[in-house]
């Protein structure tokens, strides 16, 4: 009998335990959150400013508002608006970080790091750089947020409306180059469109989390051709022909020569053709567009070469003839002096519904 | 009945709890170039140490560590096995705090860490009173639950993977070896040792073959590279040396559009903290078996409790993430003890009681 009450009162006390494993703990309603979607960092002398974009979604509609507020640091501002909004600010949803280019040109190591500390912010976020002031993009962004204010998530996300000319980088992404001995890289520009929400211009050349140059949309495709994004959809005017590119590989090979660095590469291509001028051959397609991608990709090359930015990540080819203390000298010693050799192989795979006239 | 498949599934989960979290950020730190060195050198270790281990205990089948060295004298056997139960207690300890801080770190950040620990040490508690057969049967339904997902974030972690990072694969430091005697190589071994020492205590309550467990001890070594070589390949050497949780890190980064995958890291978190769950109650079920054998006056149920309650009150006590770097070091003396001198005597005592056997008729 004394045993029956005992276990009676065990099993009492064990569901009574029972709330405590759920593991929830201060839990805060979905209501009960904003959760921003986009994130804007701009540097006033000193003093950083933080811009969040919060979607207030109802059955009737969609729109957004914008937060603002200036501190010391980015997490003093967040605890600032935190403290004065009427919902708790969760940035677990935080989808794109938007820095104007005078905080990226001063550096972002401190605001990358810590975006990556900190727990709730995904290091999968993407990161833009507005090419003006970051007020009126978000001004832009509020007028326009007619789908909740995912406008500048859905540009850059693959399976809504990205482009193989629009350059995607993570926030880790940016972090590992800060550290790395071998890799730059590039964050997408973007502005408020004159008829679009927003524009992207091209992308910004960021080294050890600094900016230092910039490049156009043309050359943002070479980048991601070479980052492995896949260019498939771009359109390529040339002067006798407009092609569309269906797919493509990239094989490089690289070697060391008395230590001179030199890369082999070569693209092959598979294009169809959209639009013709003239009466051009297939042999003059392919030549001219080997020609304008082998210049346009010289070009930039030459020019990442003059900063002693490796965006391509080259170096990365070359880390099995290098030791790694060698390697610690690849931006300054061995890049800007490397040769390279960039040949594009071109398949015509149809003509459109039209036939070449040969 | 052989119970070989319960015991294999039991060592694999044990072993793939432990490896994910501690382990990548002990063996990055350690050398900078040529990881798979170290990591093939503590498998080997781990391998051979496995051999030497249940050789020693299939020369005395069907007894187990404590019943081999109770036979060669009770004074013997209660010296030997202490310095065990105090490295097993210590175990617990140490992975209850560490588990609990990384649920913390990586996805239950408003949660009290106390109340963290209770859930895991309630848990494996309640399972290590259901004795050791229902550990095994638990084991096997974790593995089936879990098993598919955890395989499936390993597959996706390759998603940013730059095979290039991979080079150089040696350096002339690396080459030397210098690193063995690297303070986090030392402790990268707890991911190898704690996992293993349960294969003595379960006979004769679930007997296993002892060829079939060493072969699947190969089976993990492909788990051992990727939890290093996923980080070091998504962010390099320079970056990955500047995270405490790597591995984590690295999943992270996976990005499905799917929006049921948003973050893979939460199934793989999930499913390895029930494996940790599982080697805690395992370790509790050993411990309670060596203080059983050594202080007969102990009843079961009671003491269990009572390892529980200062597991937990000693668990509070530890204030902060560097203690418990530290405390993983101090136990490096106790852990080459369980990993070399208990296998070793397992061994030698085996080794006699089959001569002893041989002599006698």
């Amino acid at each position: 009998m004394r045993k029956c009450v005992l276990r009676m009162a065990l099993f009492a006390s064990i569901v009574a335990w029972t709330p405590v494993l759920s593991g929830c703990w201060d839990i805060k309603d979905i209501n009960h959150r904003s959760l921003p979607i986009v994130m804007g960092v701009k540097q006033v002398d000193r003093a950083y400013k933080v811009l969040l974009l919060i979607p207030e979604v109802s059955p009737s509609e969609a729109k957004a508002k914008i937060v603002s507020g200036s501190g010391n640091t980015i997490n003093e501002i967040l605890d600032e608006i935190n403290k004065n909004m009427e919902y708790k600010v969760d940035l677990l949803h935080l989808k794109v970080i938007v820095f104007e280019r005078s905080i990226a040109e001063k550096g972002l190591d401190q605001s990358v790091e810590s975006f990556m500390r900190s727990k709730d912010i995904p290091n999968k976020t993407f990161t833009a750089i507005s090419e003006g002031a970051l007020e009126p993009l978000f001004e832009k962004l509020e007028a326009s947020s007619g789908s909740g204010g995912t406008e500048v998530y859905d540009f850059f996300e693959k399976n809504a409306g990205w482009s193989p000319e629009v350059v995607q980088t993570r926030i880790w992404e940016v972090f590992r180059s800060m550290d790395s001995y071998t890799r730059d890289v590039v964050i997408p520009i973007i502005k408020p469109g004159r008829t679009t929400t927003i524009e992207s211009p091209g992308g910004a050349v960021i080294k050890n989390g600094k900016m230092v140059g910039d490049i156009n949309s043309e050359e943002s495709l070479l980048y991601n051709l070479f980052k492995g994004s896949g260019t498939q959809g771009k359109i390529e005017v040339m002067d006798h022909a407009t092609v569309k590119i269906v797919s493509d590989r990239l094989n490089t090979t690289s070697e060391m020569h008395a230590g001179q660095a030199v890369l082999n590469s070569r693209l092959h291509l598979k294009v169809t053709v959209v639009e013709t001028v003239g009466t051009p051959t297939e042999a003059q397609i392919k030549k001219e567009i080997d020609k304008q991608l082998s210049m346009r990709f010289n070009g930039m090359l030459r020019s990442a070469q003059a900063k002693e930015a490796d965006i391509l990540g080259l170096g990365q080819l070359f880390r099995d003839e290098m030791s790694r203390a060698d390697l610690q000298h690849w931006r300054s010693k061995y890049y800007p002096f490397m040769k390279i050799n960039f040949k594009v192989h071109v398949v015509i795979q149809d003509e459109g519904l039209l036939k070449i006239d040969v | 009945m052989d119970k070989s498949r319960q015991v294999i599934v039991m060592y694999l989960i044990t072993h793939l709890g432990l490896i994910f979290f501690l382990y990548p950020v002990d063996i990055i730190s350690a050398l900078s170039v040529g990881h798979w060195s170290a990591v093939l050198l503590g498998f080997m270790l781990h391998i051979a140490l496995v051999a030497v281990y249940t050789k020693g205990l299939s020369y005395g089948a069907p007894q187990n560590v404590v019943d081999l060295f109770q036979g060669v004298g009770k004074a013997f056997a209660f010296v030997a096995l202490l310095p065990l139960a105090v490295y097993f207690i210590v175990v617990i300890i140490i992975t209850t705090r560490a588990y609990a801080e990384i649920a913390t770190v990586i996805f239950l950040s408003d949660t009290p860490i106390s109340t963290i620990m209770l859930l895991f040490l309630a848990v494996s508690t309640a399972i290590s009173l259901t004795g050791i057969e229902a550990i095994f049967r638990t084991g096997m339904l974790i593995a089936i639950l879990f098993f598919p997902f955890l395989l499936l974030v390993i597959v996706l972690s390759f998603q940013n993977a730059d095979w290039h990072y991979m080079l150089p694969l040696m350096d002339r430091k690396t080459a030397s070896l210098s690193f063995v005697y690297h303070p986090s190589f030392l402790k990268s071994l707890f991911a190898f040792v704690g996992g293993f020492l349960f294969l003595g205590f379960i006979p004769p309550d679930v007997p296993y073959r002892r060829g079939k467990i060493v072969k699947v001890s190969f089976a993990l070594l492909p788990f051992f590279l990727i939890s290093v070589y996923v980080p070091l390949m998504t962010f390099g050497e320079n970056t990955s040396s500047r995270f405490p949780f790597p591995f984590i890190m690295a999943v992270d980064t996976v990005d499905i559009s799917w929006l049921m995958f948003d973050r893979v890291t939460m199934f793989f978190m999930i499913s390895l903290l029930c494996f940790v769950i599982l080697f805690l109650s395992l370790v509790m079920w050993n411990t309670m078996l060596l203080l059983k054998r050594g202080f007969p006056a102990f009843r079961t149920k009671s003491a269990v409790l009572v390892l529980a309650g200062l597991v937990f009150v000693v668990c509070l006590l530890v204030p902060s993430w560097n203690t418990l770097e530290k405390m993983l070091w101090w136990n490096t003396l106790l852990r080459f003890y369980a990993a070399l001198v208990i296998p070793l005597l397992t061994l030698a005592i085996g080794m006699r009681q089959r001569r002893k056997g041989a002599v006698r008729p």
